[in-house]
């Protein structure tokens, strides 16, 4: 953590949390489509509590997507090998 | 005034068993002929019927100027006061409910009438507010578009700070259910320091995204597979199986895996990683092969998978094996990689590793 971030006498500066809501915004997929005027928080931590949401779907279907890859793949193939060898590593 | 009030309240007990001879006694002897008949009505309602009070909270009020005010409300002054704020809440907007005590009798609630619900009152609260609970909800049905404040104690109360408090109490609970979401967030305390959990939370979860995504999009080994065995044609299939070309790709990317891990704590990337990390490679194979740029390919490929904490790791491995393509030539593709993949063995150190060269 930059130190920056918060003061080690715990009084956090109004500018640091914009700083952080700021940068909460811009990683947010909201954000990016149009221009970033406003950021009411209510707003803003909602549509983070959304797209942590989704992030969490999109990262539990991909990796059933890869499993059931891994399971359909020819057990004989040399890629099933080489995928074999490196789990073992 | 009490003494005549409990002269009355027994009076009045009384009228009900009365039948109209000593009624009209009574009357003469105590000269309240005018106004028993005001008084009966009053008390057989006040006794009989709180539902009568209820239905007209004027005349509740009406009634405490009354001398049977104090008689009929120890019949009805406990359900009084709800229905007056029920009938007083759906009245008014920002229902900030008396803090006086319910069973305080009417005079106290409805003198001041309206200006006590504006001023918060630093009396029973918990009375109160099972009172204004109930009666809120009450309210809430009949008034949705309005939002229901409780003026705490010592608390600002007007507009704009309940606004405030709203707000930041609807914040507040935002950050709550983010905290759940979020792990490890318990143990941070104080606004910046949850934001800012928040953010590596977010950053992380969205590279673990397109890591899995970029897998999947690459782990077609057999598409690839394909591709370099039209190019290279005999070559390969005299040296060694094409599954020697992979490890070679693979093991700079198997070095991700460790360091994914130890990014993410998801434990199906771990069979996924190895999947796609061949497709990766073969991918790599590919561009080198055609793209002049051969050691841009690596270093652009490498970028985008810099989830892992060693993006140097793997780029002198693609850059080495790059360069062997373009140097050694396309017939001499395989005895390069032969070469270079010892050397990146090395590299890579994975012992247990092995090849059939």
């Amino acid at each position: 953590m930059s130190s920056g971030r918060s003061s080690s006498r715990g009084n956090i500066s109004e500018d640091e949390i914009n700083e952080l809501i700021s940068k909460l915004q811009a990683l947010l997929p909201s954000s990016r489509r149009r221009g970033s005027g406003q950021a009411s928080t209510t707003k803003l931590l909602k549509e983070t509590c959304s797209y942590i949401k989704s992030l969490h779907r999109e990262v539990d279907d991909l990796s059933d997507r890869l499993s059931d890859l891994m399971s359909t793949m020819d057990h004989n193939s040399p890629g099933a090998e080489i995928i074999r060898s490196i789990l073992r590593s | 005034m009490a003494r005549c009030q409990g002269t009355v309240e027994s009076l009045c007990q009384g009228l009900l068993d009365l039948d109209d001879d000593k009624f009209s006694a009574m009357c003469s002897a105590f000269g309240y002929l005018q106004e028993w008949p005001d008084l009966s009505a009053m008390c057989g309602a006040n006794l009989g019927v709180p539902a009568v009070a209820a239905a007209a909270p004027s005349a509740g009020d009406g009634n405490d100027s009354s001398s049977c005010s104090g008689s009929g409300g120890g019949g009805f002054r406990k359900r009084k006061p709800d229905e007056y704020l029920d009938a007083k809440g759906g009245a008014s907007d920002m229902s900030k409910r008396p803090r006086g005590k319910q069973l305080s009798g009417l005079s106290e609630i409805a003198a001041p009438g309206k200006g006590k619900q504006e001023r918060p009152k630093a009396g029973t609260k918990k009375k109160a507010e099972a009172a204004s609970t109930a009666a809120a909800a009450a309210a809430a049905g009949q008034k949705t578009d309005y939002i229901h404040v409780r003026a705490r104690r010592g608390q600002a109360t007007d507009s704009h700070s309940l606004a405030e408090r709203v707000r930041r109490e609807r914040i507040s609970e935002r950050m709550r259910y983010l905290q759940e979401l979020v792990p490890g967030c318990n143990k941070v305390t104080g606004k910046a320091g949850m934001l800012d959990e928040i953010i590596n939370y977010v950053q992380s979860l969205q590279k673990q995204v397109e890591f899995l995504s970029m897998k999947i999009a690459a782990s077609n080994p057999v598409v690839s597979f394909n591709i370099v065995e039209d190019l290279f044609g005999q070559q390969l299939k005299q040296a060694c199986s094409p599954a020697a070309a992979l490890p070679a790709m693979a093991l700079p990317a198997g070095q991700l895996e460790p360091s994914c891990l130890q990014m993410s704590p998801m434990q199906q990337v771990h069979p996924s990683a190895a999947a796609s990390s061949t497709g990766f490679g073969l991918d790599m194979v590919v561009n080198n092969l055609y793209a002049p740029a051969a050691a841009s390919c690596p270093v652009s490929a490498a970028p985008s998978v810099s989830v892992a904490a060693g993006p140097s790791t793997i780029e002198p491995c693609l850059n080495v094996i790059g360069t062997a393509a373009w140097d050694i030539g396309a017939h001499n593709l395989f005895s390069g990689f032969d070469a270079q993949f010892q050397s990146v063995e090395s590299d890579c150190l994975l012992d247990n590793h092995k090849m059939e060269m």
